[in-house]
């Protein structure tokens, strides 16, 4: 199912047809169904949809923080080989933390605002290693430096009000990097920052993805995040992969109407005159998400089966995996004639 | 505080003389006393959210307006709707002086400028229905005799069911929130719509409907905007001109492909190689990102002379050291200056086209 493209380091986590299903009183939401991806050592893989896709769920349930008892979770979750859904939660937190560190979009709210900086870091190097305090001190002291936080000495001692939104951001990343973890899931990391903020983060992020050769999960909605610094890309939609390739060809080629949708409609600095092409309609319910493809009732392009038949996630000969009936010449005819249709110019 | 030498020069970048602007800004300034005590308040330091800051806007054009949060954006857009009063500096609307206006007075100047907001969460009331919500400009200035009628035309024109007219904010998603937002600034057929962040808050996919939108109905109605966004691709799609502000301060301002093609004030071009550059892009106009060092200073306490000083690249550059910077650069503000016919830039020593400034970053 998933693509073996290319990567050459190792294997470090392998989603098997992963369902996670939530039954409410008002009907069963489908945040993540069937979705199967591959990500290794040295790879950054980005997950780009917008709200309410999964993005989030996959890796939440990945990391066994999703309540087992409230949702349905179907599929396997490989972390060098081991099922990480079948670990017993003490397992797990060996695991979490450690081997599969996570950072989250809002730096304000992951550090507690009444303990020091310092100390936080240092409560997470005791929970995985048993280090006398000074030990962990000289660890942490280490990786603020790393993270590029001036001064570590002196920051160390300061609270997180005291942090810039940037620096505290740097500061969860020296926290999930306490135990030299395998992968860093990342996500929505710069949402909450500035431009200019976010460039020094997305750079730190990819320096520390080669310094300590791990495996990188960037979620986000925003494609220029993506296209900057992941080397594979996939687009989800209603809880769903719509298509999974390697960034140049996602961009370059993509083959699904609704990545097309997602590309026309992002303003981009650098291209004057063109015109964006939204996608009509709003995301669905994911309670009732439509039979066949998800995306056939917002798709210009739906025909026949779309409604009744959900496409299998596969290569249908454009390179790379994808979810849409359509024959591969019609994607690239359709897509030239977006293209030209975009730039303003009649076909 | 440096004297701007042609302040009207500086606000009319990109215009022809000649032309009467719709709403004119003159060294507008708004400082937030920071007090101590509850009792006697002693003031023990300013925010200096807006500082010196003149432009005009002129009909049907729209002036994208960005910066960094806390750099003062929608404290200037506050202080031209006059939601909150300045500290000193002038704003006037077609060609009248509105600083001092009353309440009373102010009443019906605010028909001609309405505004939208960002969070089309917040901006709603969760108690009144859309037809409340849209219908209540009309109640308040008391100039619709048939209400429902043209609350409809309006849910119409933006893109809403008009049947829906009874419905609650709580039944709506995000996007057509944001349109409900919109039918209510339309309502009435202002001249000035000042949009702070109105698609910040949206998924791509809708916050490309709501630019069309946006665009379409400032064909239709002769709209002025001002627009303010943190994102520079959206600004772009929607601007006429653009300035670019810091720490309060307007640093650079111009037409909208001038400016971006060509940005002049060290921030400015820090700012647009930091956006993430998707795809589409062969090579040509692609720049080499300029990664700044450090945080935006307090406004709290600006530093002494340009107030970009502190992680300005190009300053380094001119001095040929990295941990210095030209004296004039610490001790002087640099005005607003032309530094090309229409185009305005803060700094004493302005990029030249072409120049690359990743070298001084790297330096």
């Amino acid at each position: 199912m998933a693509p073996e493209r290319g990567f050459q380091g190792e294997t470090l986590l392998d989603v098997r047809d992963l369902k996670v299903h939530f039954p409410t009183p008002d009907g069963v939401v489908k945040a993540v169904d069937g979705l199967s991806f591959t990500v290794h050592r040295g790879e950054t893989f980005g997950i780009v949809g917008e709200s309410g896709s999964g993005k989030s769920v996959t890796n939440l349930t990945a990391l066994g923080l999703v309540n087992r008892k409230a949702a349905q979770i179907e599929g396997e979750v490989l972390f060098k080989g081991r099922d990480l859904l079948k670990l017993t939660p003490g397992e797990l937190r060996h695991v979490r933390g450690k081997e599969l560190a996570m950072i989250f979009q809002d730096p304000f709210a992951s550090l507690h605002p009444m303990y020091r900086v310092g100390d936080q870091l240092i409560e997470a190097v005791k929970v995985h290693s048993n280090v006398s305090k000074k030990q962990a001190e000289e660890r942490v002291l280490e990786l603020l430096g790393a993270v590029g936080i001036p001064r570590p000495r002196e920051r160390f001692r300061d609270y997180p009000h005291q942090f810039s939104g940037g620096m505290r951001q740097r500061a969860m990343i020296a926290m999930a990097l306490t135990h030299n973890p395998d992968i860093l899931i990342a996500d929505e990391p710069t949402t909450a920052l500035d431009v200019t903020v976010q460039a020094q983060i997305l750079e730190l992020i990819d320096h520390v993805k080669r310094e300590f050769d791990i495996g990188v999960i960037l979620i986000t909605h925003d494609l220029g995040v993506i296209a900057d610094v992941s080397q594979t890309v996939m687009v989800m939609y209603a809880g769903r992969a719509m298509e999974l390739a390697p960034k140049d060809e996602l961009f370059r080629k993509p083959l699904h109407p609704y990545t097309w949708g997602l590309l026309d409609s992002m303003p981009r600095i650098a291209q004057k005159g063109t015109r964006l092409l939204p996608i009509e309609g709003a995301p669905p319910s994911l309670i009732n998400v439509p039979p066949g493809c998800a995306f056939h009732p917002r798709c210009p392009h739906r025909f026949q089966p779309c409604d009744r038949e959900r496409p299998a996630f596969a290569d249908r000969g454009g390179g790379h995996p994808e979810a849409c009936h359509l024959t591969i010449e019609d994607k690239r005819r359709l897509w030239a004639e977006r293209d030209a249709r975009r730039l303003g110019v009649a076909v | 505080m440096t004297e701007i030498v042609e302040p009207s020069g500086a606000a009319r970048a990109g215009r022809r003389s000649g032309e009467e602007p719709l709403v004119s800004v003159r060294n507008l300034t708004k400082y937030f006393p920071i007090t101590r005590g509850i009792i006697f308040q002693r003031e023990i330091g300013r925010v200096h959210a807006v500082e010196d800051v003149s432009f005009d806007i002129f009909r049907g054009e729209t002036l994208g307006l960005v910066g960094e949060s806390g750099s003062g954006k929608s404290t200037t857009a506050r202080l031209i709707t006059k939601l909150i009063e300045s500290t000193s500096g002038t704003v006037s609307f077609d060609g009248q002086e509105i600083t001092k206006h009353s309440r009373r007075q102010m009443r019906p100047i605010r028909r001609e400028m309405q505004m939208i907001f960002q969070d089309p969460y917040s901006s709603l009331n969760p108690r009144q229905t859309i037809g409340q919500i849209v219908g209540a400009p009309y109640v308040i200035q008391k100039t619709e005799r048939n209400v429902k009628r043209r609350v409809q035309e309006l849910m119409d024109r933006v893109g809403l069911n008009p049947e829906h007219y009874n419905r609650y904010s709580h039944e709506f998603s995000g996007g057509q929130r944001q349109r409900i937002g919109i039918a209510r600034a339309l309502a009435l057929n202002p001249q000035l719509i000042v949009c702070d962040e109105p698609v910040s808050a949206l998924d791509v996919s809708i916050q490309a409907q709501i630019l069309n939108l946006l665009r379409s109905l400032q064909d239709d109605f002769n709209l002025t905007y001002l627009f303010i966004s943190h994102d520079l691709g959206v600004v772009r799609y929607v601007s006429d001109r653009i300035a670019v502000m810091y720490l309060g301060r307007i640093v650079e301002i111009g037409s909208a492909s001038d400016l971006y093609d060509n940005p002049r004030q060290p921030y400015t071009a820090a700012l647009l190689s930091a956006v993430p550059k998707g795809y589409g892009e062969n090579g040509a106009g692609a720049r080499e990102r300029v990664v700044l060092k450090g945080d935006v200073p307090s406004p709290v306490d600006p530093p002494p002379g340009c107030v970009f000083h502190p992680r300005c690249p190009q300053a380094r550059l001119v001095s040929g050291r990295e941990d210095e910077v030209p004296e004039k650069c610490r001790t002087e503000m640099p005005p607003l200056g032309e530094v090309d016919s229409g185009r305005f830039a803060a700094c004493w020593y302005p990029v030249q086209p072409g120049q690359p400034l990743d070298l001084a970053a790297k330096a």
